[in-house]
This record gives C-alpha cells, structure tokens and sequence, in this order.
C-alpha cells in the first residue's frame, strides 16, 4: 500500500512538472496581455510531436531543445500575424481566435502524423534505467530527469522575471502596460518575445512529455482544460502560482487513482471549486488584476 | 437599438421555419445549383433544418448571456447535454447505486414531464454554477471558469457507466406520444420538423419577450457598463445570476429536443467542442443582434454538411472561420447587413477592411463592453 502511494505521489509529481512548465507560460502570457491562448494546448501537443519526428534524426538532447525553440519561434509568428490583432479589443475575442487556431494546428497535425498514438523512440541508455533507493526503484527519466530539467528551467524563468532588465519590463508590464509604454519601452517587441517564451514552455513540456505519454492529436484539448484550472488554483500571473497549482493537482489527482478512479478527472475542477469559495483569486494570484 | 416590433420579428421567424425545410440540398427550393454532399449522419434533407433549429435554440440561449449580458461562457454545452441526459434517464429509467444506495426509476415516456425533469436539473445546476462564479469572476476568468465546470459535466457523462452508459452513451430512447396525435405521429421525420419547429419557435418568442423586456434592459446595461447599472442601483450579480440560468434553460430545452431527434445521447454533447460551436455559431451570425445565433446555426451547419463530405479535416475550416470572424467581421452576418443598411456597400467594405473603424462601429458598440470595465 505505501508502495502504491509514494508510486502515485511520484507519478503526480511528474505531472506535475508538466503542468507548471505549460501553465508557467499560459501564465507569463495571460499576466503581462491579458490574453488568454487557447491554442497553448495545441503548442504543447506539437512541442511532443516535433520532438518525436527530430528524435528520429538526432540525439535525444537536442530533439527537445530543438522542439522547444521551434514552438517559441512558432508563437512568436502566432502573436505577431494573428493575436496583435485584437490587442485594444475585448480580451474575450483572443480567447475565440486561439481556440480557433486550436483547432486548426489539431487538424494540422491528424494531416501530418496520423491519427494513432506514435510512440517516442528508445531513450538513451542513461535516462531509460531506474535508479534503486531501498525497496523504490525510481525511473530515472520520469523521477530524475524530467524533475530536474523542469526544476532547472523555472530557476531561469525564475532569474529572467525577477533579476533581469526585460523581467523588470515583463513585471511593471503586468501592472500597467500603457505605463511602461509610455515611459519609453518597446511593448510591442515585448509582447513578442514574451509570447515566445510562453510558447516556448509549452514546446518544452510537450518534448519532456513525448517519451512519457502516448502521442496523440487529442494531448491539446485534453491538456488545456486542466492547464486554466492550474492557472485559477494557483492565482493569474503568478509564477509560484503556476508551481503551487500544478504540483498540487498532479500529486492530488495522481492519489484519486487510489482512492477512485473514476474521479481523477475531475480532481482538479474538484480542487478549483474549494479554490473559488475560500479564495477566489487563487492561491497566490494578485488582488484585483482580473476582476 | 431599433424599437422592438415584436410581430414583425415573429411573423419573420415563423416564415423562416416554414421555409428552412425547403431550402435544405434536397429540398424543393434548393438554392444551391451545385447540389453539396448530404447531411453525413441522416440521409434526409429535414433532419439538417431540424438540427439547425435545435442548434439555432442553443445558440439563441448562449447569446442571452454573450451577446446581451456581455460574459463569454465557454461551457454551455454542459446544460444541452444535462438537458439531453435528464430526457433521456427520464424516458428509459435507470438502476444505479450511489455507495449503498440504490436509486431506480423505471422511466416514462411523457413528453412534458421530461421537459419539466429537465429545466429542473439544468437550473438547479446552472443556479449552482452561477452563484459559485458570478460574484468571483468576470471576463476571460468567467469564460475559463465555465469550461472548467463543463468538463466536470462531460467527465461525468463518461465516467459513471452505470448511469450513463459511459462513452457509448444511451441508445435506443423512444419518441413520446403527443397528446391528441396519432401514435407514432412523432416517427416521421417530417413530423419531427414540425414538433421541433413549434417548439423553438415558442422558445424564440419567450426569449425575444425578455430581451425587450425591463429585465433585457438592465442586462444591456451591465452588458456596457457594469459599474453604472450598479449605481443606478441594480443589483447587478443578481441580475447575473438571473441571465446565467435563464440562458441555461433555453440549451436545456434543446437537449430535451435533440434526445428525441437523435432518440440516443453521448458525452460528446457536452464536449469543449459543442461549446466551442455555440460560440461560433453566435459570432458567426452576429452576436449584437437578436436573430444573429439562428443565421449563425444556419450558416453553420451548412458548412459543416459541405466541408465534412469534402475532407475527414473538416475543424480546421470551422477553426479557419473563427478566426477569420473574429479577425475581419466580429460583428458577425448581421453586423455586416447593419453596415450595409446603414452606410452603403462602398462604406460597409471600407469599414470591414479597415481596422480602425471597426472599434467605432456603431454596431461594434453593441458588443460587450471591456473586462474591468474602468
């Protein structure tokens, strides 16, 4: 029984790596614009099959690195043709135009790879064993890697957003971007880059989640749903928000497959709704940025 | 806004569902001279008009609280589906335990008492809903809100199997008899046509009737400026609240109406897809005007039908429109036609193609006003 449990606590843990990575940017994004990216979903699914068809010319390091960057340039297109149209319109129309993406990416990708669960190649030697730690043996990819590649990048994330010029512009912006505009600073430049890097998150988590899961079209409407969920518990625009929410809702809705699983889908709105009667701005979310 | 003249606007609707039947590929006043590939799940021309009315009903709905309130829901799938799962348990019973308790219903088949069981469910849980989030969110958090609270519906639809029979859905459901008809009067499809015609039309009526009402008003007045209808003194979450449910019933009314069509009913109903085409259809038609959802289902479906004979990738042209609406027309067929009224075909093209004057438009106006509000 406790095998099963700390079993399912480090399984939650791995999605919850993954979760933080897509809400992180779905959060970075809705924070400093106000928009919401429906589409984000979409960008992680195809952040997991780019990394699946560069897994098949090159090493597995930079397949994913490679999958991420392509998915930050891809967004970086994404805000500059289509989402910077309708800054200074009723955010609620970004929301209508990127699930409409969505669903164009989605079907892009049936056109593309097919319909059927593609399956990531052999991981290196190295990364496919388990590491053995008393009676636990402990997948090294899914425990150890994936941990601490997730850990590694929120430190960046973490150092470019509070200890560097552009995360001061990407904070102040949060507040008040006509302000920072005003006082000088390219915004539109921002937005992009800012745009990017979320997208960026998002590839990356798909490339991490690749050897993990089975690839298909349906990762992006699946994932997404529970990403706005992360984003509500742990609070809009909030970057430990973003860790808090997805650790919790990945450990917690891992557990449910112990408890009952039938409901560990529904763990996370289940969560979301205590969430919105003690604490309607999420957990760390910032009073009246969204109200 | 034009003064309300409400016969016109019924007589108008009535004509249309008159005609919608034979305008369909197929029909007699087929007016496309290349006649399209056919309806993919039903083989007859007035299945597609019934499934545009049932839609054109959601859509209508929908826009109580989009178009006219100002609040994106991005879950109204969630009461066509409770609405079409009450009708559907209602009609062939069920026999589930809840932990030791058994629940047992053997099912009838009245048609009213279904619609009543059914506007019972999708109020008490969009009442619940709406009381949760109304005070709590508003704007894109309102719309990511509600969507999470529909996957809670789908989730259940497809999880507990016993009540619902899981991913398969429950088949199978009968048609009731009406009072005063003929048995079976409901097994021909034409027949359906018409019950669902009545039916809509009906509901058409009720919502036109509160749309123009005091009650309409006061939504267009949170709808524009939530901050000023407060200090006129409304209270505006109660006015929400009231908007929430009364545009969850009308979807309710259209599940109940789509179980008997379909006569089975899968989760898919309440899936982010069936959300997602209820905005579509809304935009698509125009959200700012009353009628705009029904052209929006009409306009819809029809695309549908024609795309998905064409091509298995048939979303990503839906997608493509959404995005091309939102982009260059978000006032939608009717906000177009207004232009055209208005100002005039050179004008009307200007105004479309010209990004600036699109936020002055004065049918532009007519559209929710921003988030904060401030």
């Amino acid at each position: 029984m406790l095998h099963q449990v700390a079993d399912q606590i480090f399984n939650g843990i791995t999605l919850g790596m993954l979760y933080i990575l897509i809400a992180l940017g779905l959060n970075i994004i809705l924070g400093l614009m106000g928009v919401i990216n429906f589409s984000h979903g979409a960008f992680f699914m195809l952040g997991a099959y780019v990394a699946y068809s560069l897994a098949q010319h090159m090493g597995f390091f930079p397949s994913i690195l490679l999958a991420a960057v392509a998915i930050g340039v891809l967004g970086m297109a994404f805000e500059v043709l289509l989402v910077r149209r309708l800054y200074g319109r009723i955010p609620e129309y970004t929301l209508l135009l990127t699930y409409g993406t969505a669903l164009v990416f989605e079907q892009i990708v049936r056109r593309i790879w097919g319909d059927d669960a593609l399956r990531y190649p052999d991981l290196p030697g190295w990364l496919a064993g388990s590491i053995t730690v008393g009676a636990y043996a402990f997948p090294v990819y899914k425990d150890v890697f994936l941990v601490g590649m997730t850990i590694a990048i929120l430190a960046i994330v973490w150092l470019i957003i509070n200890k560097t010029n552009i995360g001061m512009i990407i904070r102040a912006g949060t507040r008040d971007a006509e302000m920072v505009q005003i006082l000088g600073v390219n915004m539109p430049l921002m937005f992009t880059a800012v745009f990017g890097l979320g997208s960026f998150l998002a590839g990356l988590a798909g490339a991490l989640a690749a050897p993990v899961y089975a690839i298909i079209p349906s990762l992006a409407s699946q994932w997404v749903v529970l990403t706005f969920v992360v984003v509500i518990v742990g609070g809009i625009g909030s970057f430990w928000g973003a860790v808090a929410g997805g650790l919790i809702i990945g450990i917690l809705s891992s557990l449910m497959e112990l408890v009952y699983p039938p409901a560990v889908e529904l763990t996370g709105f289940l969560i979301m709704g205590v969430i919105l009667l003690v604490r309607p701005r999420g957990i760390f979310g910032v009073e009246g940025l969204f109200e | 806004m034009p003064k309300a003249r409400p016969w016109v606007a019924l007589l108008s609707v009535g004509v249309a569902f008159a005609v919608l039947p034979l305008v369909m590929p197929g029909g007699t006043l087929d007016l496309y001279p290349f006649a399209g590939p056919r309806f993919p799940v039903h083989a007859g021309f007035i299945d597609l008009a019934t499934t545009i009315l049932i839609f054109a009903l959601f859509a209508l709905g929908f826009n109580l609280l989009f178009g006219h309130t100002g609040e994106l829901s991005f879950g109204h799938a969630m009461f066509f589906s409770l609405g079409a799962y009450a009708t559907a348990l209602f009609t062939k019973g069920f026999d589930v335990y809840v932990g030791a308790l058994r629940l047992v219903f053997a099912g009838a088949s009245n048609a009213a008492a279904a619609l009543a069981v059914s506007l019972g469910v999708v109020g008490l849980w969009a009442w619940f809903v709406a009381r949760l989030i109304v005070p709590r969110s508003s704007g894109i958090y309102y719309s990511m809100i509600t969507l999470a609270f529909a996957q809670v519906i789908y989730s259940i639809t497809f999880h507990w199997g016993d009540l619902t029979g899981g991913e398969d859905g429950i088949q199978g459901i009968d048609r009731p008899q009406l009072p005063g008809l003929p048995a079976n009067w409901l097994q021909d499809s034409n027949n359906v046509y018409i019950f669902t015609a009545v039916v809509v039309f009906v509901a058409v009526a009720i919502l036109y009737w509160i749309i123009n009402s005091k009650f309409g008003s006061v939504l267009h007045a949170i709808r524009e400026n939530k901050h000023r209808a407060r200090f006129l003194g409304y209270d505006v979450d109660k006015y929400r609240v009231n908007s929430f449910v009364l545009s969850a019933l009308f979807p309710g009314v259209a599940g109940w109406l789509w179980t008997y069509f379909q006569q089975s009913i899968n989760p898919d109903a309440g899936s982010i897809d069936y959300s997602g085409r209820v905005v579509l259809m809304s935009l698509l038609g125009g959200i700012g005007s009353f009628a705009g959802p029904m052209i929006g289902a009409f306009v819809y479906w029809d695309l549908q039908n024609r795309v998905s004979g064409l091509t298995k990738y048939w979303p990503a042209a839906i997608g493509a429109v959404f995005v091309l609406f939102v982009l260059v027309a978000p006032t939608g067929i009717a906000g177009i036609f207004e232009d055209l009224r208005r100002y005039g075909l050179a004008t009307a093209l200007r105004r479309i193609f010209s990004r600036e004057a699109r936020f002055t438009s004065d049918v532009a106006e007519e559209l929710p006003a921003h988030r904060t509000g401030s």
